[in-house]
């Protein structure tokens, strides 16, 4: 035994496909996408009108504090519900409460929380409207009656990196802790950096989570000006594809080191075995055609985990679904595994694209599907793309080819993230 | 065990509201020069608090002359591109193409969101009711135009830097609010020590200096509003002191594996020896009275720099000058250093620079390498009557002349974080033989 291995003892993971990593996955088993019209705002005329909203949005039925949802926002709250459900998994913060005082203190001094966070919002910005609106857009009257316009905690209340502060306050957990701002690979990184402090000694335990709630007017039309977004069905891999949609959500991951988990008899649902990263640097939106930064990515998450190609029993992969991400992820697929890549799928048809929560949701989805001994169907995928040959993915359901996962995330920047698990049976 | 990778300080460079490069900056700290004035970006007269530091007379174009690449970057990703060039010519290596996959970025991050003007615009055109019309938002200029949106993204900056500078490896971005530039040091150490890259270059960037960033701190009432005096506006544990003074700007450094940066003969300022973060989780704006939360951060970064309280001649301090701040503060280090309190020279060099929240990590920690290398600590200015409960032994009134062989950088944010970095001099390194 590694006495500093880091393992999974809990989950949780909320998006428009369920609100618990075992319902997400039935969804995705039965071939159902949640990918729905958008009813936040009316979108009736827009030209692009479908996202994986989380629908009857109950906020204190998903975090049961009043106070809290006056200093958070629509993000955090997923953000909050999913590290709840992964600590209640994990029994993190219950064991503590068994502890001795000195014992506890020192317990939660060595429990850290790495959170990807989408790093802010149009909207957030929409709350000076009736300001500027009563001020005829003049800056003089506009900071005089700031104060009867705008709630005192607006700043707060937009602040990146909420769950992370809310997590700590409300758990009690004090340790190493990181808000990653990183386009869609923040919640990957999380996984990273929190395994990163577990193995270096910096904790003991830490929850990784990553949420993000994009499905905003100005952020979709910004998306659709620049051609990411498919007209209403997000076909991973498939010759038909044309774009991704946004979805919304959040996921986290209970960690520790082997030795936590087993003094305390916690359960053990795997294992994060490594990751790693690397950039493309062509800019916010081009990426290369030759997906070499994402190559590069797993070749050294495969080489941090110190395992073989062929030891990766199955693909989570990134497949957004539009055209040129999905056909450079394959050229990366193909210069590391060759001909010989294991069973693939990938898992944004059914919810959409949770941008920062993308990689997070996904390894989580990633090691509920590996316990069930599964490679999920892609049920939109009908029609091979020769340009994603080396990529085996297919509308039914295959067999992994052993017990660890290769999962896949890409951001802007031209940033990728390669994360490997194993899970336990 | 194989001795961990050490890694060295090689560049630095700074855009702040005292001097924009480095030499300006450090003349500007040690001559006290207040970057404060009354605000000159837009029209403040309406508002609470009239003053900040703002960054004068830049142009980012005249550092680096890409003006293809600046119609992608506002004001705050413009001080960065310029202090990131600064701090690579600085350490004389750059990313090649042989080397880019070796080196990595972090970088801390402002909150993203879209200048005000491009606000005020949609507002025109999509809200003028004080609502958003979601149809009227689809003829909207600001909301279909590539470039607005180009430059409002979170990674917007990582991805002008690692464009720039052909940047291949592990490239990130971090939020912790006025805790990010030293989280994002700290983030870029620990790639280099675990072998993610061999070279980073790391820093902060940030300019809350609008309209709606004022506001945001006026409504927490978080700033002084010493209006009439906006050179004495920010005093760090003074007294008097009253809310902090808004500055922007940005502060990176060149950071490589020791052993290559010494094979390859570069100037090296410090060591970056230890890393330590903590989070407060006591409330979401407010500083532990007595410390906790700031005293795990610091002694974490000793025994990460593998030092002890007795090896610390200096503290650059968060000291923000707000109440709670610099009271808790005060509490951490009297509770860390317990006897030596007197022997520790600190100073807040935010009594001059002002603020600069996501950035403001990053600057100080090249401030720390400054006092290092030239063996000189920066005034902790308009310090007139100390606050007893904040009974450090503050550097007062001219700079203090000091062989300094640790150097600490405190940085607490809102939302809890709490992060701390250790400099070490690069002479008590060699032959050192620290081993993890």
């Amino acid at each position: 035994m590694n006495p500093r291995r880091v393992v999974i003892t809990g989950t949780g993971a909320v998006c428009a496909a369920g609100r618990d990593p075992p319902s997400i996955l039935e969804a995705i088993r039965a071939g159902r996408s949640a990918i729905a019209p958008i009813r936040q705002w009316d979108a009736s005329g827009w030209p692009m009108q479908t996202a994986g909203e989380i629908s009857d949005l109950n906020p204190r039925a998903l975090v049961d504090d009043r106070k809290l949802h006056k200093l958070i926002r629509r993000t955090d709250l997923f953000g909050l519900y999913a590290a709840d459900r992964a600590i209640d998994a994990s029994g993190l913060a219950a064991y503590r409460a068994a502890l001795e005082p000195e014992a506890a203190l020192e317990y939660s001094d060595r429990t850290g929380v790495y959170v990807g966070s989408g790093g802010g919002s149009y909207e957030s910005q929409y709350d000076y409207f009736p300001l500027l609106t009563a001020a005829q857009d003049k800056l003089p009257a506009f900071g005089r009656e700031l104060s009867s316009s705008v709630n005192p905690m607006w700043l707060l209340r937009t602040l990146p990196n909420n769950v992370l502060g809310h997590i700590g306050i409300r758990h009690g957990f004090k340790g190493a802790n990181a808000c990653i701002t990183n386009h869609s690979i923040g919640g990957t990184l999380a996984v990273i950096e929190a395994r990163e402090a577990l193995r270096t000694g910096e904790a003991d335990r830490a929850l990784a989570v990553g949420h993000d709630a994009p499905i905003e007017p100005q952020m979709v039309l910004y998306y659709h000006d620049v051609g990411l977004l498919a007209k209403d069905t997000i076909r991973p891999f498939d010759a038909r594809r044309d774009g991704s949609l946004f979805g919304e959500g959040a996921a986290a991951l209970a960690l520790e080191t082997e030795d936590s988990a087993r003094k305390r008899n916690a359960p053990i649902l795997g294992e994060v075995l490594g990751g790693g990263s690397a950039t493309d640097a062509q800019g916010l939106l081009a990426i290369r055609d030759d997906g070499d930064a994402l190559a590069r990515a797993i070749e050294s998450a495969l080489a941090d985990a110190g395992i073989r190609a062929a030891e990766v029993g199955m693909i989570a992969a990134h497949g957004n679904g539009t055209p040129q991400s999905d056909a450079s992820e394959a050229a990366a697929i193909r210069r590391v595994f060759g001909e010989s890549a294991p069973p693939a799928t990938a898992f944004k048809w059914a919810f959409g694209h949770l941008i920062a929560a993308a990689g997070i949701i996904e390894a989580v989805l990633a090691l509920e599907s590996l316990r069930q001994h599964v490679v999920p169907g892609v049920a939109t995928y009908a029609v091979a793309d020769p340009g994603c040959a080396g990529v085996p993915v297919a509308a039914e359901p295959q067999s992994p080819r052993g017990d660890v996962a290769l999962v896949l995330c890409r951001g802007f920047a031209g940033t990728n993230a390669a994360l490997l698990l194993r899970a336990v049976s | 065990m194989a001795a961990r990778r050490r890694v060295a300080i090689t560049g630095l460079g700074l855009v702040t509201p005292v001097g924009n490069d480095v030499a300006a900056t450090w003349a500007a700290l040690l001559a006290c020069k207040s970057g404060g004035a009354a605000i000159s970006l837009f029209d403040a007269s309406g508002f609470p608090v009239r003053i900040a530091a703002e960054v004068k007379d830049f142009d980012p174009a005249e550092v680096i002359g890409d003006r293809k690449l600046l119609k992608f970057a506002n004001r705050s990703h413009g001080f960065a591109l310029a202090a990131a060039e600064q701090a690579l010519a600085d350490a004389d290596i750059r990313p090649m193409p042989a080397t880019g996959n070796r080196w990595g970025c972090a970088v801390g991050t402002g909150m993203m969101g879209v200048d005000f003007a491009e606000l005020v615009a949609v507002h025109e055109h999509s809200a003028a009711g004080g609502e958003l019309d979601a149809t009227r938002l689809l003829t909207d200029a600001s909301a279909n135009n590539p470039l607005v949106f180009c430059r409002s993204q979170s990674t917007t900056g990582l991805s002008l830097l690692t464009r720039r500078h052909d940047i291949r490896g592990y490239a990130t971005s971090v939020h912790t609010a006025c805790a990010s530039g030293g989280q994002a040091i700290g983030t870029a150490l620990k790639l280099i020590r675990r072998g993610a890259v061999d070279y980073a270059l790391a820093g902060g960037f940030d300019s809350m200096i609008s309209p709606v960033g004022i506001a945001g701190f006026c409504l927490l009432s978080a700033l002084s509003v010493d209006n009439e005096m906006p050179e004495r506006a920010s005093r760090p544990f003074d007294a008097t002191r009253n809310g902090f003074l808004l500055g922007e700007g940005a502060g990176f450094l060149v950071l490589e594996e020791w052993e290559s940066a010494r094979r390859r003969g570069a100037h090296i300022y410090a060591e970056l020896a230890g890393d330590g973060n903590s989070l407060s989780s006591y409330r979401i704006t407010d500083s532990p009275p007595d410390g906790d939360g700031p005293i795990q951060s610091m002694r974490q970064a000793l025994a990460d720099a593998g030092a002890t309280i007795d090896d610390v001649d200096y503290i650059n301090a968060h000291g923000t000058s707000t109440f709670m701040n610099d009271r808790s503060e005060s509490a951490a280090i009297r509770a860390v250093f317990a006897s030596r309190v007197k022997d520790v020279a600190v100073s807040s060099t935010k009594s001059s620079m002002g603020h600069l929240i996501a950035a403001a990590g990053a600057v100080e920690v090249a401030i720390c390498a400054l006092a290092i290398h030239n063996g000189e600590l920066p005034v902790n200015a308009n310090l007139r009557e100390q606050d007893p409960e904040c009974d450090l032994a503050l550097v007062r009134d001219v700079p203090e002349r000091r062989r300094v062989r640790i150097a600490m950088s405190n940085s607490f944010g809102f939302g809890v974080s709490n992060s701390c970095v250790c400099l070490r001099r690069p002479d008590a390194v060699d032959g050192a033989g620290f081993r993890a």
